[in-house]
């Protein structure tokens, strides 16, 4: 049996104080397990990028509970967070966020190196995840070297550093052509069913539905629509499960 | 919990490492920010060391006689202000300080202001100077030509090669003419400018009276050595409650009574040490203002580490990091163009005096410059907003 990785419990999320508040992700409840791929879409506002962030422990909720690995976590301070974030989660951004003055295996190892590992095993780890991803052959090449789709992939080894069970992507193909954004994509379900791991992708791009396990519609801060795959509906109406 | 583990690595020593060869990729990946850095800081370094050394060497001379000079002790007129501004008193009191307990040796010692009568018939302004030429207890201490013992005659002086100019380049065997008497030089000496800038004269003790207003039968100063086994703070309480009308003071409480003097009281002193000042404020917001521009420039990189697990204290170690690099590297290299600095102004005849401990210090300013220039930097970080590096 799957078991359950992150649970989130009537979270809310208010920005602003008196006049100029948005409520941006408003009580919404999920319950996710390991080795899915999940996609979250929704229009723009309607508070995607916050649900990511609280689900990554970098933002706090206004009120609810939001649980990992059955721990609580919504009440823990700005010291533990960190902590968290280190074991538990990788993030892929839309706009890559390498550091410009590291090449790809530097990336990659100053990810490696703030969850712990250090030295010639940082440096071997590091090597290992940029061939995950099939950039064995650009270890040495600095960002701006490196095309869109190449940049996202050190992105992505540097996400996996330290083995998180989660990965949480916003809009990673935001900035890449439909073919490679594609790839990025097989990429990360591959991630998430080969290595039982939970990816929590936002994308605007409804043509990469067919890879996921399931999809999420956001709309004015709460979930109005949860879809699953088809065959995987098959499976639950004949009563067996994944 | 479940992190207890964590911690450690996360307070690894090779952690850190990583946190600082990051702050150095950064800062030497920006090339043109960090030379900017560097220019503020050498810029800063440079007239601290400049200031700061022309104005020890401006001290030093406010007291070159006192520190040559082997007394233990010197006794002066009461309430005196400096050195330069000695006033006469009785004679008398060299004999009491002879027979006090401890005195190795007390010697009558003058200094007074003269006038030279310049070639060009103008007047210059001196200071004699009048030691005990059997003794030679506050004699020249550098002699680059003449005899000593000439000054034993009449008239008879000795003038500092630094003051040649000024006096009108005589040479040894001139006549000169000092307050209506005639003098002739017998020799040249080294390293005894005073402070003032009116040239020191040296002669003997009695030659000094005459070319002075010294009137006869008084001294202006009385030097004494504490005998072995004896307290120099013991033997110069005993003198200042047995002698009256007179001041007695240590080497050291007289050298530096007169320069501070010259440092606080004309604010001379005060002029040179506010440039100085200057230097390490406009220092700092120039370094300030990189590092902050760099941090701003960063922002994303810093939100980045944070979403991947960095802390708020691992930010700001890589912001001190920088500031430290770019001391260490700002100080070096800045103390190198003070070198060049100091060589060229030796060749014009101005000198520094920069002991070690004012180098140690001047580097502690200068990284207490830089690390306080990433003050706002760590407030910018403290107040990262999370989404930052999730917007496109
Ligand atoms: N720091 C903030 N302060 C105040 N309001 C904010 C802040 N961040 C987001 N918001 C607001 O919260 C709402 C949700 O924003 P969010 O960025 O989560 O939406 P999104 O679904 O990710 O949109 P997009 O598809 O454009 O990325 C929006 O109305 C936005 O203006
Ligand atoms: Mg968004």
């Amino acid at each position: 049996m799957s078991r359950t990785v992150l649970v989130l419990d009537r979270v809310s999320k208010v920005y602003g104080e008196g006049a100029s508040t948005v409520i941006a992700v408003r009580d919404v409840s999920l319950e996710l397990t390991e080795g899915r791929f999940v996609l979250l879409m929704g229009p723009s506002g309607s508070g995607k990028t916050t649900l990511l962030l609280l689900m990554g422990c970098l933002l706090k909720p206004t009120r609810g509970r939001l649980f990992l690995f059955e721990h609580e976590v919504s009440a823990l301070d700005e010291r533990t967070l960190p902590l968290l974030r280190r074991r538990y989660i990788g993030f892929v951004f839309q706009t890559f966020n390498l550091f410009p003055a590291l090449t790809a295996l530097e990336n990659v190892e100053l990810a490696l190196n703030l969850k712990g590992i250090t030295g010639r095993r940082a440096r071997q780890q590091a090597a290992e995840l940029l061939a995950r991803v099939g950039l064995g052959e650009r270890l040495h090449f600095l960002p701006r070297d490196l095309s869109g789709g190449e940049k996202q992939r050190v992105a992505l080894a540097r996400a996996l550093a330290g083995d998180p069970p989660i990965l949480l992507a916003d809009e990673p193909t935001g900035m890449l052509d439909s073919r490679t954004g594609r790839q990025i994509v097989e990429l990360l379900a591959e991630l998430s069913r080969t290595e039982n791991r939970l990816v929590f992708m936002v994308t605007h791009d409804p043509r990469v539905r067919d890879l996921a396990d399931e999809v999420l519609v956001m709309e004015d801060g709460s979930i109005v629509a949860r879809e699953r795959a088809e065959e995987e509906m098959a499976a639950a109406s004949r009563g067996e499960r994944r | 919990m479940i992190l207890r583990e964590e911690e450690s690595a996360w307070q690894a020593e090779e952690f850190k490492a990583t946190m600082v060869s990051l702050a150095k990729k950064n800062l030497f990946h920006d090339r043109v920010r960090f030379l900017v850095a560097l220019i503020g800081i050498q810029f800063a370094v440079v007239l601290m060391t400049l200031q700061i050394g022309f104005l020890l060497k401006f001290m030093t001379n406010a007291s070159v006689l006192i520190d040559h000079i082997e007394a233990d002790l010197w006794i002066t007129a009461k309430n005196l202000k400096n050195f330069d501004f000695g006033l006469p008193f009785s004679e008398q009191k060299l004999y009491e300080a002879r027979r006090a307990p401890g005195v190795l040796w007390a010697e009558r010692f003058l200094m007074g202001f003269s006038y030279w009568k310049m070639p060009d018939g103008g007047q210059e302004t001196i200071q004699v100077i009048g030691f005990n030429p059997e003794t030679r207890i506050g004699a020249p201490w550098d002699i680059v030509e003449g005899d000593l013992t000439d000054v034993k005659y009449f008239n008879q002086i000795f003038i500092d090669e630094a003051d040649r100019a000024r006096l009108g380049f005589p040479r040894v065997g001139d006549e000169v003419e000092i307050i209506g008497q005639r003098a002739r030089i017998a020799g040249i000496t080294r390293g005894a400018k005073s402070f003032t800038g009116s040239p020191f004269v040296f002669t003997s003790f009695k030659n000094a009276l005459k070319l002075s207003f010294i009137p006869p039968g008084q001294t202006v100063y009385i030097l004494v050595k504490v005998a072995p086994g004896y307290a120099v703070e013991e033997v110069k309480q005993y003198l200042a409650e047995t002698l009256t009308g007179v001041d007695v003071y240590t080497k050291r409480e007289f050298s530096w009574k007169s320069r501070r003097y010259w440092l606080l009281v004309t604010g001379a002193g005060i002029a040179l040490l506010s440039t100085a000042l200057l230097g390490l404020l406009i220092g700092t917001i120039i370094v300030g203002q990189t590092i902050y521009a760099s941090t701003i420039d960063h922002l994303r990189e810093f939100g980045t580490l944070k979403a991947i697990g960095a802390s708020n204290a691992d930010l700001y170690r890589i912001i001190i990091a920088q500031a430290l690099i770019v001391a260490l590297i700002g100080y070096a290299t800045g103390m190198l163009l003070s070198r060049i600095f100091l060589h060229v102004a030796r060749r014009a005849g101005l000198e520094a005096y920069l002991p070690p401990e004012v180098l140690l210090a001047i580097f502690g300013l200068t990284v207490l410059m830089c690390v306080s220039a990433s003050i706002i930097s760590i407030y910018k970080i403290t107040k990262l907003d999370p989404a930052l590096v999730f917007r496109s």
